[in-house]
């Protein structure tokens, strides 16, 4: 099972004042995830990452090249790429179970069925006795769960994670992402991670893919050599997580020097002076 | 003291402050006291008026009227609603259009009604239609256009689409804004009826009460006719709409 994209490029037409403007989201690309790998995509804000994953999930249409998934050109959303978004996006009229339950009914799978495998995946994200619960009596961090839940309810060879951390505090991220990482190696799952938190791409990467300020193009695919399971603390992660830094910066700026004004860059570099001598790395 | 309870104590409070008021008025005898009569007076019309069948009768009529043409405004109102939130081109055209006819009592279409449909019981049922109708389907439209983004993805990454994602996705996410559009269109269908029965001297309905007041000169028949309207119109407001609004809140995590 591997993803490959070919020469993938994508671009939107933003309407604002006077003509409309059409903005390139995607320089054409082309990269190969492998099978059961854990794969996080990071850059600039706009730089296109959640648009690539959107293309894989079949929320969007590339304006050229192809994106397979076992050579099979993917051709809309499936169950087989099952996504989890920022937002946990739970319905609110069902209960924790009938919200997991749901896809799999689209499926056509029986009421025995479902009601077991939302046990089950409930069960794995530690939310078994929520399930009857309504969402609005989770937590952020719990609402999150149960998306997590209910796109591996779905079985999926691959899960898609766009930036499903993003809106939670630092302590719950922590505990979800060695969750993350105990179902990845549980269920052996490839997942393709979207993220801006470099260290959350670090921690929890095979690889990590940085992109280049927009039109978003690879700038780098970059291996993280230590085995899993990872330890936070480990000031191995810390370095490498430094060095990935420095790269990104480097992107960072381009976008804010288009976006910001021109004084921007003295006043960052005065703070930067100021920093120097403190450890760069703990300060991520 | 519990909250609740101040309220409603507060509130019946004002409530006897404003019967007090009343009588204290009508005992000042500014008027001659059948043309100002006092809260007892009322009370003895509407009770003259439920003894010899008037007021059921009224009411069972106007309710009647009520709910055929507002049935009627709901399926049309939600399938405009619908349609216009889908579709780009029916929004700029038919939308604007009944943005437009919005702006009209829909009392005005009488005459229209009266000569192009007959001067019968329809002519009146039309303008209870279109008194809701507008309005529901510009709550539809607003309703599917404020669902947020995110359904419409996970709806499409579980596998649900077209008619299967109105169904089970669409309609559950519009529902609590959805539903106040439907009380609007309710109460806009209530006056339109009210001002229709008052014009229309053939049909019986709780508007005719105070007509009929009003021919024998009885003010007190005719204050409480206004009493039926409110009593009926908020009832249902209250009652119908509103404990079905408070359970959708509730069960959406909305409110407490």
């Amino acid at each position: 099972m591997s993803i490959q994209f070919q020469n993938v490029s994508k671009a939107f037409v933003q309407n604002g004042q006077g003509a409309a403007r059409i903005i390139q989201a995607l320089n054409p690309l082309s990269m190969e995830i492998r099978d059961g790998e854990f794969f996080s995509i990071i850059g600039p804000s706009g730089c296109g990452k959640s648009t690539l994953l959107n293309l894989l999930a079949g929320l969007e249409t590339s304006d050229s090249g192809n994106v397979t998934v076992d050579n099979v050109p993917v051709e809309g959303p499936s169950p087989n790429r099952a996504v989890v978004f920022q937002e946990a996006g739970l319905m609110p009229w069902m209960t924790v179970s009938r919200n997991v339950e749901y896809g799999l009914k689209l499926q056509g799978l029986s009421r025995d069925e479902r009601v077991h495998r939302a046990e089950k995946y409930l069960k794995m994200v530690h939310l078994s006795k929520y399930a009857n619960a309504m969402p609005h009596q989770l937590s952020g961090g719990m609402k999150q769960r149960v998306s997590i839940a209910r796109a591996l309810a779905l079985e999926p060879k691959v899960l898609l994670m766009d930036e499903p951390f993003s809106a939670l505090d630092a302590q719950t991220r922590d505990v979800l992402h060695d969750e993350v990482q105990r179902i990845w190696q549980e269920t052996n799952t490839t997942i393709v991670f979207v993220t801006h938190n470099i260290r959350e791409a670090v921690y929890l990467s095979d690889r990590v893919m940085i992109m280049t300020a927009p039109p978003g193009s690879i700038k780098r695919i970059v291996p993280v050599p230590f085995a899993h399971p990872r330890a936070k603390s480990s000031s191995d992660l810390s370095y490498f997580t430094a060095q990935l830094h420095n790269q990104i910066k480097e992107e960072v700026d381009k976008v804010a020097a288009r976006e910001l004004d021109a004084d921007w860059k003295q006043d960052a570099e005065g703070l930067a002076v100021a920093a120097e001598g403190t450890d760069y790395a703990s300060g991520i | 003291m519990n909250q609740t309870f101040k309220i409603i104590l507060v509130k019946v409070g004002f409530g006897c402050v404003l019967l007090a008021l009343w009588q204290a008025v009508a005992s000042a005898r500014f008027m001659p006291a059948h043309l100002f009569p006092g809260p007892g007076d009322v009370l003895k019309s509407l009770m003259d008026i439920a003894r010899d069948g008037t007021l059921w009768t009224s009411i069972r009529l106007s309710m009647g009227r009520m709910l055929v043409g507002y049935s009627i405004s709901l399926l049309g109102g939600v399938a405009v609603g619908v349609l216009a939130a889908r579709s780009w081109l029916f929004k700029e055209t038919v939308g604007s259009l009944i943005m437009a006819l919005q702006s009209i009592p829909s009392i005005c279409w009488l005459p229209f009604a009266l000569i192009w449909i007959g001067i019968d019981q329809r002519a009146v049922l039309a303008v209870v239609i279109l008194g809701a109708l507008f309005s529901i389907a510009i709550a539809t439209e607003s309703a599917i256009r404020n669902i947020p983004p995110i359904y419409q993805k996970v709806g499409r990454v579980l596998g649900a689409r077209g008619f299967v994602f109105s169904r089970d996705i669409l309609f559950f996410a519009a529902l609590p804004e959805l539903i106040g559009g439907l009380k609007i269109g309710w109460t806009f269908a209530w006056r339109s009826l009210m001002a229709a029965e008052l014009l229309r001297a053939d049909q019986m309905g709780v508007a005719r009460i105070i007509e009929t007041g009003r021919s024998y000169n009885e003010i007190a028949m005719m204050m409480a006719g206004m009493i039926v309207i409110l009593a009926v119109g908020l009832t249902v407001d209250l009652v119908v709409f509103g404990t079905l609004e408070r359970r959708i809140r509730r069960r959406w995590g909305l409110e407490k």
